[in-house]
């Protein structure tokens, strides 16, 4: 498949940008250059694709400017105004619509009895609820998830709006008072990664992070009972 | 005043597709059956997408006969009318390819 | 047309002819007298109380520019601060309540106290000279909008002083603005300071509009004005429909801190996501709103820089009308994450997309006139040079923005931060330098220092890049925006150390630019007149520019030449109503289209009353922060008296005799037009209410449908409050008959008389009783509004329409008293026809809101 080809080169491509020194804070805790799931990377791959034609439409219109410099010339109105002014925009444009629309809809929840993990979120730490073997375990600014698996996050808010934030998994979702917002998300395997509020909260904002612990998927109720035991997990 | 009359168009088409989205996505239309497979919500949305398109085309036909004069007089209401037609045609086109709720 | 942004000289000249405009020229006259007998009439008293009572446009477009500068210079202040806290990881510099009130402030200055009062200052400077008229067409109001701006801006500026400023960022989402989650004073601060503020932003809008379609030089037709006044007119269309939300918003969450109406409060039907609807309905069209007139200064100088013609001048205007529309249909694109479902996100991410087409054209637009001419790079085109170079990457960056799931990620981090700076500074600042650079021989009457102009330029450019570039990389990398410290993250140190770097460069700059101006101002050689050879009216007149503006208003015959051409028989009196020989400021007002002279206005002149009315305002706002709720009445008829000693100040005394303007052109005064420059004001301000109560409707809309927690309670007040609401509803449109009774009457002379007065008394009864029909329902027959959105919503409703009953029964009173003072006559017909106006509009949106009130119980 032509665009599963285009992917795996967009992703080769995204590794080997990674490397050069001067980005070597790409793979850095909190990036969303060095996915470590599908959503992330579908939109990192987005975003290489738009800095190239960026990239280039810089360029073209500074080589313009710079050609502009010298003698006056004999121009036709319209070339310019309806053949740059629209026949270019209007094709870009589509094309970036329909790849926004296309990286969107993949990455929607659908219904397909996906691991649900509640969220709650208040001033200014996390509460985790996920549905463990002995009932429900609460863990705060800890999420433990299972790898290679999607898991729809129930997220809410309980006092002022903040936002869910994984970069590394993929978008953010906002936690708002009197909504239960749903946010899909699946990471590639286990390790340890780091989540933050993306979204103003008040004095501490900046804190309000949370850390992410991908289990083996077997290993996955063992963590949240060990984090039931832990007394890591919240008293209610 | 004729060269608002296409934007015009867009913006009502635009407002009208969005409160019935919300409004559909609010009460559960996307649930209820009109015809079919077709749901109650698309088939308000195409309705609304169509009908907007609809009337902008229409007012591009009506134009020539309505405005008069020369120039930027007559030449500003069809851009209005085109600039009309072609956003309702491209900022409502998710009506056919997204997910509704 | 003198414009080289206009189609083509050539063509224009023929237009003039076949409207059949052909208006004789008045006999030259010597300069030097007209010049005296002018300025007397015209200029400001002497002193520092002459400064109090100005109302030139000349004088408060520098004034509001001036001001606007130093709270940018402010503002810039505030984000040294930000950047000296970033520039390490542990920011040992503020602490954090500090820093949030620092960046809140950063936000709100740059956005309400800098570029929207610095456009309406170019626009208010610029205007009658570029259109070829003698001033505003309300220069109270301009006076009025300079105070509000300027106690608005203090208030802020002092809350920040004493550490109560605003601190839950520039757009103070709710509920972390609540009064639960932001007690004390400082979210007050900025709901009360900003509106009060965006009064100069409504005030400015209405007259812009007013005098860009009613005051242009005879000949000059809309479809053939200068370019910039385009883009000023769709500015402030957009502004009148675009502040009204932002303004609702600020009003209900000020309302819920103070009153506790829960308009916000989920537990009580409220909705926090209104405030974001309102709040982006206003703010992104901001956006484009601070970008018009900026692409109108570029507009105007491409051409000229490049001595050629602008191309496109038609797909120009196109984009202009589309991007006024389209720049409406993207609020929703600040919004993405909050959870609506993909079809919405993705109409508001087309739009969003779609806005795109109509700037290109325009970049291309200008890119093409450099081609067509010969670019000469004076220091104006530097900063142009400079927009196209950022701008376009801001742009760019924007269309990434647009695209949904990548503005999941990048949203809320240093990234926006990025972009936003590209697109604003690069957007609007860069092209304001250009203006400066432009118009201040104008300003001064002096060139400008050699040299240090072009190194600020660079150091600007320098500064912002470094500044900025790398900063979309650290968003990226995963900083969000708004956090103080970042100790787990040294990843991002290097990133924003330089950032902080650059930003002190960049503040070099700008030191570097003020510096070049003032040296400019003091030390500067005297300019020869219109040393740009400029081919637009704004240079066809003595430098610095006169009270007056021109001796003699443009004929069409002025409007074929190159300004240095048109100077001199316009100096000389050669144009239309030359002088002030009635001893009172006049000019034309001219038809919307064709600009066919239609009457002449006549102002009224200096004034202290803009200031005492705008201070009781700011008392008004004062004991709003103060909590003394109570005592607000005092100031509220405070306005109410000073408006109806405003009015008074409208009305001209009764007078027949034409006006000669030009050898065999007389023209009526404006008392003896029914549409006269204050009917269109009214007119242009009824646009912004009624999209006020559009926004309102939307919000009863959006709760009723949208919001948890309806339908509410049990409503208490049932069937018993039917007939107040009934005649609450009614009443205004039988004040709508009596209006053109009253107007019938008046036309039939004295055998009406006694019918005018009659119909007039009775429309003062009618909307009375139809404030006691409200009265008596705020005083037990509704429920308490404290204690469900619908019910805090009737309330609003109600107040709604009886704030318009109240309008409405004193303009019908205004009438009655110009009955007795004899001041409508069957040529005269006073404050009628604007009473009408108003009279209608409630006589529309009383009903409305009744059925809303009623109806919001039963959905759902």
């Amino acid at each position: 498949m032509p665009a599963a080809g285009v992917k795996r080169f967009a992703a080769r491509a995204t590794g080997a940008l990674t490397l050069p020194p001067v980005l070597a804070g790409c793979d850095a805790p909190l990036s969303t250059l060095a996915p470590a799931g599908p959503v992330a990377r579908e939109i990192a791959w987005l975003w290489w694709a738009m800095l190239g034609g960026a990239a280039v439409l810089t360029l073209l219109v500074l080589v313009l400017l710079a050609m502009a410099f010298g003698p006056p010339r004999k121009v036709a109105a319209r070339r310019w105004t309806h053949g740059l002014g629209l026949g270019l925009s209007l094709p870009v444009l589509a094309v970036t619509l329909a790849a926004g629309l296309w990286v969107g809809e993949r990455i929607l929840p659908r219904d397909d009895g996906a691991l649900e993990i509640e969220v709650h979120a208040v001033q200014w730490s996390w509460a985790f609820t996920a549905p463990g073997p002995d009932g429900p375990v609460t863990t705060r600014d800890r999420l433990i998830l299972p790898a290679g698996a999607p898991v729809d996050l129930i997220i809410t808010s309980g006092d002022v709006i903040h936002s869910f934030w994984v970069p590394k998994l993929g978008g953010k979702m906002d936690a708002i008072p009197g909504r239960a917002n749903r946010l899909r998300l699946q990471a590639d395997a286990p390790g340890t990664l780091a989540g933050q509020c993306a979204e103003f909260c008040g004095l501490g904002h900046a804190v309000m992070r949370f850390e992410v612990e991908v289990v083996d998927p077997a290993d996955w109720e063992n963590a949240l009972r060990a984090a039931a035991d832990d007394g890591d997990a919240a008293d209610d | 005043m004729l060269s608002l009359a296409g934007p015009g168009i867009w913006a009502a088409g635009f407002t009208l597709v969005y409160a019935l989205h919300g409004t559909g996505c609010a009460r559960g239309w996307p649930e209820a059956a009109a015809m079919g497979p077709v749901t109650l919500h698309a088939a308000a949305l195409w309705a609304g997408w169509l009908v907007t398109l609809a009337t902008g085309a229409l007012l591009l036909r009506l134009l020539p006969a309505v405005g008069a004069g020369a120039g930027l007089r007559r030449d500003l209401p069809r851009a209005g009318a085109w600039i009309g037609l072609g956003a309702t045609l491209f900022t409502l086109l998710p009506v056919a390819v997204a997910s509704s709720c | 047309m003198t414009d080289s942004t206009a189609p083509d000289p050539a063509d224009t000249r023929a237009a003039a002819q076949d409207t059949a405009l052909a208006i004789a020229a008045n006999p030259p006259r010597r300069a030097l007298g007209l010049h005296r007998e002018l300025t007397k009439v015209w200029a400001n008293d002497r002193g520092w109380w002459g400064q109090v009572t100005a109302v030139n446009h000349t004088t408060l477009g520098l004034r509001f520019m001036g001001t606007a500068l130093v709270f940018f210079l402010i503002g810039g202040v505030l984000s040294m601060l930000i950047r000296a806290q970033l520039a390490t990881h542990d920011g040992a510099f503020l602490d954090t309540e500090l820093y949030n009130q620092i960046f809140t402030m950063h936000g709100s200055i740059m956005m309400f106290l800098f570029a929207i009062p610095m456009l309406e200052g170019l626009a208010i400077y610029l205007l009658p000279k570029l259109l070829g008229t003698r001033d505003m067409a309300f220069p109270r109001l301009t006076a009025l909008g300079y105070w509000c701006y300027l106690f608005g801006g203090l208030i802020m500026l002092t809350a920040l002083l004493f550490g109560v400023a605003p601190r839950d960022g520039w757009f103070m989402y709710t509920p972390l603005s609540s009064a639960a989650h932001s007690p004390g004073i400082n979210a007050d601060v900025w709901l009360l300071g900003v509106t009060f503020v965006e009064i100069s932003a409504l005030a400015a809008a209405t007259e812009i509009t007013v005098t860009i379609l009613r005051q242009r030089a005879p000949g000059m037709k809309l479809t053939e004005m200068p370019l910039f006044a385009w883009y000023i007119l769709g500015t402030s269309v957009m502004m009148l429909v675009g502040f009204p939300p932002l303004i609702l918003a600020s009003v209900l969450l000020e309302v819920e801190r103070a009153f506790d109406w829960p308009f916000f409060d989920v537990a009580r039907g409220g909705d926090p996501l209104l405030w974001q609807h309102l709040f982006w309905l206003f703010g992104h069209p901001e956006v484009y709103i601070i970008f018009l007139p900026a692409a109108g200064v570029l507009s105007t100088l491409i051409p000229v820089l490049c001595r050629t013609q602008i191309l496109g001048y038609g797909a120009i205007v196109a984009s202009i009308l589309a991007l006024v529309f389209l720049s409406f249909g993207l609020w929703v694109h600040h919004m993405f994450t909050v959870g609506i479902p993909h079809m919405a996100l993705a109409f508001f991410s087309a739009a969003s997309l779609a806005v795109a087409v109509p700037t290109v054209v325009q970049v291309f637009a200008w890119i093409g006139t450099m081609w067509q001419g010969r670019p000469e790079l004076k220091l104006p085109m530097y900063y142009i040079l400079g927009f196209f170079l950022t701008f376009v990457m801001g742009g760019l960056t924007g269309v990434m923005l647009a695209v949904v799931p990548f503005n999941w990620q990048a949203h809320d981090t240093a990234f926006v931060t990025a972009h936003l700076h590209y697109v604003l500074i690069g957007g609007f600042v860069f092209p304001m330098l250009a203006a400066a650079a432009w118009w201040m021989p104008q300003i001064t009457g002096r060139e400008r220092v050699r040299g240090l102009g072009e190194a600020a330029f660079w150091v600007i450019l320098i500064g912002f890049h470094g500044t900025f570039f790398i900063m979309h990389l650290t968003g990226l990398l995963g900083m969000p925006r708004r956090i103080d410290v970042y100790t787990e993250n040294p990843e991002w140190v290097w990133l924003n150390l330089t950032s902080s770097i650059f930003g002190f460069v960049m503040t070099i700059g700008f030191g570097l630019f003020v510096l070049d101006m003032a040296l400019q101002a003091f030390l500067g050689q005297r300019v020869r007149r219109d040393p740009w050879r400029a081919p637009t009216l704004d240079w066809a007149m003595p430098l610095p520019a006169p009270a007056y503006t021109f001796a003699s208003i443009p004929a069409p015959r002025h409007l074929g030449l190159d300004a240095r051409a048109a100077l001199l028989p316009l100096a000389r009196g050669e144009g239309l109503l030359p002088g002030a020989p009635r001893g009172r400021r006049e000019f034309l007002v001219t038809s919307l289209a064709g600009a066919r002279p239609d009457h002449v206005a006549i102002l009224p002149g200096n004034t202290a009353l803009p200031l005492a009315l705008s201070a009781t305002i700011g008392g008004f706002v004062l004991l709003m922060l103060a909590g003394l709720y109570p005592l607000t009445l005092l100031p509220l008829l405070g306005v109410a008296v000073l408006v109806w000693v405003w009015g008074r100040g409208m009305v001209r005394p009764v007078a027949d005799a034409p006006i000669a303007v030009a050898p065999g052109w007389d023209l009526p005064e404006q008392g003896l037009r029914r549409r006269t420059l204050g009917w269109s004001g009214s007119v242009c301000l009824l646009v912004a209410n009624g999209t006020l109560f559009a926004s309102l409707v939307f919000g009863v809309g959006f709760l009723a449908v949208v919001a948890p927690g309806w339908p509410g309670p049990e409503a208490q007040a049932g069937r018993a409050a039917l007939p107040g609401v009934l005649l609450a509803a009614l009443m205004p449109a039988l004040g709508a008959l009596a209006v053109r009774r009253a107007e019938a009457a008046q036309r039939q002379g004295r055998d009406g008389w006694r019918a005018t007065r009659l119909a007039t008394g009775l429309g003062v009864l009618v909307n009375a009783l139809a404030l006691g029909a409200l009265a008596w329902l705020a005083a037990g027959h509704m429920d308490d509004p404290t204690g469900h959105a619908r019910d805090a919503l009737r309330g609003v409703l109600a107040g709604y329409v009886a704030l318009h009953v109240v309008i409405a029964a004193g303009l019908a009173g205004f009438a009655l008293d110009q009955f007795r003072r004899g001041e409508i006559t069957p040529r005269h017909a006073g404050v009628l026809p604007t009473w009408r106006l108003w009279q209608d509009y409630a006589a529309v949106t009383a009903p409305i809101a009744a059925v809303l009130a009623a109806g919001m119980g039963m959905g759902g």
